[in-house]
């Protein structure tokens, strides 16, 4: 029984090595992190009701199997801040108010860490979720049209309908509108904005060129 | 008590990896009592494997039609994939290697099982929770959390349900006639004793109760590190060391360098999923702790491959030519050696800055996770499933069918993975390079996954059929069917 209770042992001191090198530190030290002070209020900011309703509909939808949301170190690599998904690499601060980190392991579309300063017109937002290709050639994002619903126009087009006119568009006297899962998903993507400066950002990394 | 010297203190017997034969009565009485619970939980396994190959099939051909069942809620990529990839481990991976593990331990420990109902049922359980817990996938409850999608409550009927089966073979362990513990038993205790731990630490923080997003990332790594080395790994190396002895009659080639896989792997596993935050959002130690780790990972690699190959080289050539359970064994020893290289590779940061997010890191996973831990675990069942049911397979040609479809389906679907996804890297590394244009290129990579999975479902077919050939025998022969 003696061999069995030390390789126990052994077992046991191996492998809580890691757990506390990586689970408690994190929690302890990375879950602990506070908010702090801007020029421009509390960094990170707050989301909205609806963004926090929007994320659950990220989550739902599975876009993290797609899209990533991480800038990466410039130490590492440049090509992210290259290609404009961000203006400096991101932070663990940045995850602060997310329910969910969405950190996401494969890049089948761009970045969305910072989305919400590069697109800002909802209605692109709904259009691009609703046909994809039509509005990124050769994109290989699936259409979300669940997401939407096709009503009668009632007296003047609603602000929200799509203009649509390739193969799904409507049929005359209707328009398509975004359902509000739609709305609160548009709503977070468009509050994706890591562009704030923090305090340990600045003091660190040098800025992108 | 000193560790080193009790561990060190180990009769020649244990060279071998089972006690010296039991006597036919006695083995039959071990076997009878395990086929039950055995064959319930590999049948669910063979049905999730079957689902999720057919899920994941769908997933492939959407990447290259990406019109293909779309605007459809539930079969929407992003819910098809990660479910997919969920019933390949929660529904596949997990109660298999936990039948594996019960086989084992009981002929390892030479006790029959007792009161095998509650190990039924909580393999019912089980099987309830991973199908509510899809379906709720399905319909956007998923968590989004990497290999942990399923919502709050199935993820706790899981966790559950494996204590119970757990608790079960631990307690085998402690009736244990058999004094030695063996090289596999090692192996399989700590793949036993750990996923609790890790899926109940994992879930705790991040699905059950949610941490500060912050410290999310790094926690999110650690399980999808940990149940790649500390349930993949040890299950299959453990069968590894018992099968090749076995079949072969030849002795363990080292003791002192399966002693020296053993602990490295430990060390080395739990730290490595950090490497795929190279950089991340976490501090610099935590990344290098990651890229070090991952690259020792190679040593545990070595030495079990050098005990392996000798004993193949010690063995008689013809058992190594007749035994379809060595040469799937053969395939999967071959695809870790790999895997842990690409591995290896892509752990550099400067390689991995242009690896990450790509589809490099997806064909390393598949390796490992369908050759090494998929071809071994075969190579077992082929080995297991006639002693269990006293049946001997009906067609060598359709096993080798299943070997070859899978052989050439995984090589064909990690390279192309690995190649496509070095060109995609370099192509994301050149901002001039628009994104739209960078998946044109990985186009042609995707048919040829999307071919290699079909051929994989092919292969799983004559794997079926073989069984559903088993089925027939021992209806025709009236034996004791196992409910």
């Amino acid at each position: 029984m003696n061999r069995l209770r030390s390789l126990f042992l052994i077992i046991i001191l191996l492998f809580f090595s890691s757990w506390l090198g990586v689970v408690v530190y994190s929690y302890l030290e990375l879950g602990h992190f506070k908010s702090v002070a801007g020029s421009d209020g509390i960094l990170p900011p707050y989301y909205s009701g609806q963004a926090i309703l929007g994320a659950r509909v990220y989550a739902a939808s599975g876009c993290m199997t797609c899209h990533t949301q991480q800038i990466r170190q410039l130490d590492v690599t440049h090509s992210d801040i290259d290609r404009k998904w961000g203006t400096r690499p991101s932070v663990a601060l940045d995850y602060l108010r997310d329910q969910t980190a969405f950190l996401g392991k494969r890049r089948m579309g761009p970045d969305l860490s910072n989305v919400g300063s590069r697109l800002t017109d909802p209605i692109w937002y709904y259009h691009h979720l609703y046909e994809p290709d039509q509005v990124t050639p050769g994109s290989i994002m699936p259409s979300y049209r669940y997401l939407f619903h096709m009503q009668k126009i009632q007296g003047e087009l609603s602000a929200q309908a799509i203009p649509l006119t390739g193969p799904h568009a409507p049929p005359p006297g209707y328009e398509v509108v975004p359902t509000k899962d739609a709305q609160d998903l548009v709503a977070y993507l468009l509050s994706l904005k890591h562009d704030y400066t923090l305090p340990e950002v600045s003091a660190e990394t040098p800025s992108a060129p | 008590m000193n560790n080193a010297t009790t561990l060190s203190k180990i009769e020649p017997a244990s060279y071998l990896s089972e006690p010296l034969p039991l006597d036919a009565s006695k083995r039959l009485e071990i076997d009878r009592s395990l086929s039950v619970p055995i064959l319930f939980l590999m049948r669910s396994s063979f049905f999730s494997f079957s689902l999720a190959l057919f899920l994941i099939s769908i997933c492939a051909v959407k990447l290259v039609f990406p019109s293909f069942l779309d605007g459809i809620s539930f079969l929407t990529y992003g819910r098809l994939f990660p479910v997919a990839y969920d019933l390949f481990i929660y529904g596949w991976a997990i109660p298999l290697g936990f039948a594996l593990i019960l086989w084992l331990m009981a002929r390892l420990s030479a006790t029959p099982l007792s009161h095998i109902r509650i190990l039924t049922a909580a393999a019912h359980l089980w099987n309830s929770a991973l199908f509510l817990g899809s379906l709720a996938v399905l319909a956007g409850y998923g968590t989004s959390v990497i290999f942990l999608e399923y919502p709050n409550w199935a993820s706790f009927l899981l966790f559950v349900s494996f204590l119970l089966m757990g608790l079960w073979v631990l307690l085998l362990t402690q009736e244990r006639k058999e004094r030695a513990l063996y090289v596999s038993e090692w192996y399989l205790l700590t793949a036993l004793c750990s996923f609790p731990w890790i899926y109940g630490t994992a879930n705790l923080m991040l699905t059950w109760g949610k941490i500060q997003g912050s410290a999310q990332g790094p926690i999110q790594c650690w399980y999808a590190g940990s149940l790649m080395q500390f349930w993949l790994t040890p299950i299959a190396l453990g069968t590894i060391y018992y099968l090749i002895p076995k079949i072969t009659g030849v002795k363990i080639y080292s003791y002192y360098l399966a002693l020296f896989g053993f602990f490295s792997l430990l060390l080395f596993s739990g730290w490595n999923g950090l490497s795929s935050l190279i950089g991340g959002a976490i501090p610099a130690w935590m990344m290098s702790a990651g890229v070090v780790t991952n690259i020792m990972l190679v040593l545990p690699m070595i030495a079990v491959v050098i005990n392996f190959y000798w004993m193949f080289q010690e063995s008689e050539k013809l058992i190594l030519h007749q035994s379809p359970a060595l040469r799937f064994v053969a395939a999967g020893i071959i695809s870790y050696v790999i895997a842990t290289v690409l591995s290896l590779v892509s752990s550099f940061p400067c390689f991995n800055a242009i690896l990450n997010f790509t589809d490099y890191l997806s064909g390393t996973f598949l390796l490992f996770f369908l050759g090494f831990f998929g071809m071994t675990l075969f190579g077992g069942l082929y080995y297991f499933i006639p002693r269990l049911t006293g049946i001997s397979w009906s067609s060598s040609k359709l096993i080798q069918f299943h070997f070859w479809l899978s052989v050439v389906g995984i090589s064909l679907m990690v390279s192309s993975m690995v190649l496509g996804g070095m060109i995609e890297g370099v192509a994301f590394n050149d901002p001039v390079i628009t994104f739209t244009n960078i998946l044109s290129y990985t186009l042609p990579w995707n048919v040829l996954v999307t071919l290699s999975w079909f051929l994989l479902l092919l292969g799983f077919f004559c794997f079926m059929r073989l069984l559903v050939t088993m089925r027939w025998e021992m209806i025709e022969e009236k034996l004791p069917m196992p409910r």
